[in-house]
């Protein structure tokens, strides 16, 4: 088996596992929830973890609990398109024409994972800014919760990372971009 | 210098008397920083133990953190507790079962935690109420009373033990004697049994008739005896002749026997239960004598000796578990009451008179050694009951023992003339015994139990599994079932009663159905009801269901008693109580929807938020 199969198949194995596994997570924590971290996880299902104590929580600063996520649908789709494509690109032999195949499927899949996250930090923009006016506490200061890393919101540390789908994504667009270069003569 | 010698001479003894002052100071702090560290518990961290202390007259379970002393729970359990939303209301259940089963309130006095393999497993603890004959069993993954037992034929439950090495029985001593068959007319002297309970069905089995009164009790670690100490042999009903004989006894009965014998109907039924009358059924009861109107009787953890402790004789009687004989009668000092033990041969009984704890060895009392005396404590004052920590197990702990004491006097500030009871923890884990720490309790701790916090800890739970009959989110409602009958389906989640307004009429019984739909731990509500004797505690996942009178036409706010968020205070809603002959269609004057579409109480909107 060529490098370039045994890379693109090793791929869509990773693009596949994505739609089995949660791709983003969020951690919660507060003085009043020692040992008890809340947690959600984004599959593309929806939103699972502690989402009761989530949203209860949510009600007192007017943060709406995002339940309708139509990207969720579309990254289902496009993870199953890259999947197909990342399998073409294994099937197709290793012909110039191939080669150029597969950097277009690479290439292809940064756009994918950059536009999703794109649209993922519009969407935690939207949770932090668009709140409910009539929420119980005012104070609490409209927020951005980054794509990874932590954010300060009221007395909660909110830290965002990817989970398995997230990071099976990333690895998979590292050996679809490894399986399209050029090899050395 | 010269001219004043005595100045030198004064300046020394100064200086003298200084250093050993300071010196003398050192050491006494430095003896209370070793205790201090000892039961010094950090904020944050745990206690080793967990203890059960019986609350007497209170009727409840104290449970207590060891060595911190710290209260950490009480369990009401014979009485009811508003703050716990226990048995208050009338049509509380529990309370009618309180009612039916004697009275609102209890005496209790020992309790004794279910074993395998003659160790403690997390499951139940029992207790006896002295004053009713009931016996309630605590559920300790749940910290709560789930039975609560009338046992027939019996007065005063005073001593209760189970049998070990398994629980398979539960053994409850009658205290107070009877006619034997209840009558006031019945000339013949008074009896007392020793009632046997299966510990899962809390049924009776079956009971053994004792001519005396029943006081402590304990089993053998085998499974074949129950030992109980009997006073009053002489049958009498007044205290003069109560202390007649010189002798009383420890009454030992052979459970496989008794059981047999029950099993071939040997047993006289009275009240459902059957009654073996021991000169019928020779071999189920032995009565050894010990001195008279004895008190504690404690089996040592390796099951060789039962201990019976003089009270009014200054010895502890020794007898062979096995054989039933009596091995030695050491002296051990005045008023000797309960006897407890470490993992090491050690024993040590509490004397009421002489206000302490003896330590004193097993072996060499029993060989008849002079110097078995270890070691003595002061304790301040009167000690009733003592435990070492897994005293009553077969594998002691070792490290520390708790003194019941019935005195306080000069121990506490003064509180006017009811002053607290005092509780002191002693290390034990040396040859010497040291006074650790000390600490009040309300009325009135008799006798204490203790767990290992690694073995309790992973078994109780913080929250409720949801019941059958619990009310899940969204599917609130309000109901009229009857021209008299109005149902409510509640649920409560910080911070909102849903409904968060109800109507009835004047003469209705309303039912309220309401489950705390919380899942995080600790996050309790109460529903507490003006003017309507309610007051309920919902523990997050708990669901209660309560019927009561709607009351006089008015608007009854219901709020939460139990501090929960932000939005505590503004966390309640209204019962609104038409009159009777109303028929006016009552609208709401404002509710505004939140995010979860729960409704809330509030001002009017004063619009947007930013």
């Amino acid at each position: 088996m060529t490098r370039e199969r045994v890379l693109y198949l090793a791929a869509a194995a990773l693009t596949a596992a994505a739609l089995m596994l949660p791709l983003w997570s969020f951690s919660m924590s507060a003085p009043q929830y020692p040992d008890e971290t809340l947690h959600l996880q984004v599959a593309r299902g929806g939103i699972g973890g502690d989402v009761q104590e989530v949203e209860t929580l949510q009600h007192y600063i007017g943060v709406r609990f995002p339940t309708n996520l139509p990207e969720l649908a579309w990254a289902t789709r496009g993870i199953v398109a890259l999947t197909a494509l990342l399998l073409a690109g294994a099937a197709v032999g290793r012909s110039a024409a191939a080669r150029w195949f597969r950097v277009a499927c690479a290439t292809l899949f940064i756009v994918f994972l950059a536009g999703s996250a794109a649209v993922v930090q519009a969407r935690l923009y939207e949770v932090g800014h668009v709140r409910d006016p009539h929420a119980p506490m005012r104070s609490v200061r409209d927020f951005t919760p980054p794509l990874v890393g932590p954010v300060k919101v009221g007395n909660f540390t909110v830290w965002s990372l990817p989970h398995f789908g997230g990071l099976a994504l990333v690895g998979a667009a590292a050996l679809a971009v490894a399986g399209a270069r050029r090899r050395a003569a | 210098m010269n001219r004043h010698p005595w100045l030198l001479v004064a300046a020394s003894v100064l200086v003298t008397l200084g250093l050993v002052h300071t010196m003398g100071c050192g050491a006494t702090r430095s003896a209370r920083s070793l205790a201090a560290e000892k039961v010094y518990v950090a904020p944050g961290e745990l206690d080793k133990y967990y203890g059960f202390l019986s609350g007497g007259q209170s009727g409840s379970v104290f449970v207590i953190g060891v060595p911190s002393g710290r209260l950490i729970r009480e369990i009401p359990i014979f009485e009811p507790r508003a703050a716990y939303g226990y048995a208050v209301h009338e049509n509380d259940p529990r309370r009618q079962l309180l009612l039916a089963t004697g009275a609102l309130w209890g005496d209790t006095h020992h309790p004794m935690l279910s074993e395998t393999k003659g160790i403690p497993d997390g499951k139940y603890l029992f207790i006896n109420d002295l004053a009713n004959a009931r016996v309630a069993r605590v559920r300790l993954d749940y910290f709560e009373a789930d039975r609560i037992v009338k046992i027939p034929n019996l007065q005063g439950a005073h001593g209760i033990a189970v049998v070990s090495p398994d629980t398979h029985l539960l053994v409850v001593n009658g205290e107070f004697e009877q006619p034997t068959d209840g009558l006031v007319t019945n000339p013949a002297p008074y009896t007392s049994v020793v009632a046997f309970l299966d510990p899962e069905s809390m049924e009776v089995k079956f009971q053994v008739r004792v001519d005396g009164n029943l006081d402590i009790a304990d089993t053998s670690k085998d499974g074949r005896y129950s030992f109980s100490t009997v006073y009053n042999l002489e049958q009498g009903r007044d205290m003069g002749s109560m202390i007649q004989y010189d002798r009383d006894a420890v009454a030992a009965i052979d459970i496989p026997a008794a059981e047999k014998a029950v099993a071939a109907g040997k047993g006289h039924v009275r009240n459902g239960v059957p009654i073996l009358d021991p000169a019928e059924n020779p071999g189920v009861l032995t009565l050894i004598p010990v001195p008279k109107n004895p008190h504690g009787v404690n089996v040592t953890p390796d099951g060789r000796y039962v201990i019976a402790a003089g009270k009014l004789s200054p010895t502890v009687t020794i007898i062979d578990a096995h054989t039933l004989k009596i091995v030695a009668e050491p002296e051990v000092g005045l008023g000797p009451l309960h006897t407890t033990f470490d993992d090491r041969g050690n024993a040590f009984t509490s004397l009421f008179l002489d206000s302490q704890v003896v330590k004193w060895n097993i072996d060499k009392a029993v060989k008849g050694a002079s110097d078995y005396i270890v070691d003595r404590i002061n304790v301040h004052y009167n000690i009733g009951h003592l435990q070492a920590v897994g005293g009553d197990t077969m594998h002691p702990y070792g490290d520390y023992l708790l003194a019941l004491n019935k005195l306080s006097k000069d121990q506490y500030l003064p509180v006017g003339p009811d002053m607290p009871e005092n509780q002191e923890l002693i290390d034990i884990s040396g040859e010497k015994m040291k006074m650790l720490a000390s600490f009040p309790t309300p009325p009135e701790p008799h006798d204490a139990t203790f767990v290992p916090a690694a073995l309790l800890k992973t078994i109780t739970k913080q929250t409720y599994a949801p019941a059958d009959d619990a009310v899940k989110a969204g599917q609130e409602k309000v109901v009229r079932t009857g021209p008299h009958a109005v149902t409510v389906d509640m649920t409560l989640i910080r911070s909102a009663y849903t409904p968060d307004s109800f109507q009835v009429k004047e003469g209705d019984q309303v039912t309220l159905r309401v489950t705390n739909v919380e899942t995080i731990r600790d996050m309790i509500h109460g529903f507490a009801l003006p003017d309507h004797n309610l007051n309920i505690a919902l523990p997050p996942g708990y669901t209660k269901t309560i019927t009561f009178d709607a009351g006089k036409p008015g608007v009854y706010w219901y709020y939460c008693t139990n501090f929960c968020s932000a939005l505590h205070l503004e966390m309640r809603g209204r019962m609104l109580v038409q009159p009777k002959d109303s028929t006016v269609v009552l609208t709401d004057w404002h509710a505004a929807e939140n995010v979860k579409g729960q409704t809330v109480p509030g001002v009017p909107s004063t619009g947007a938020n930013k």
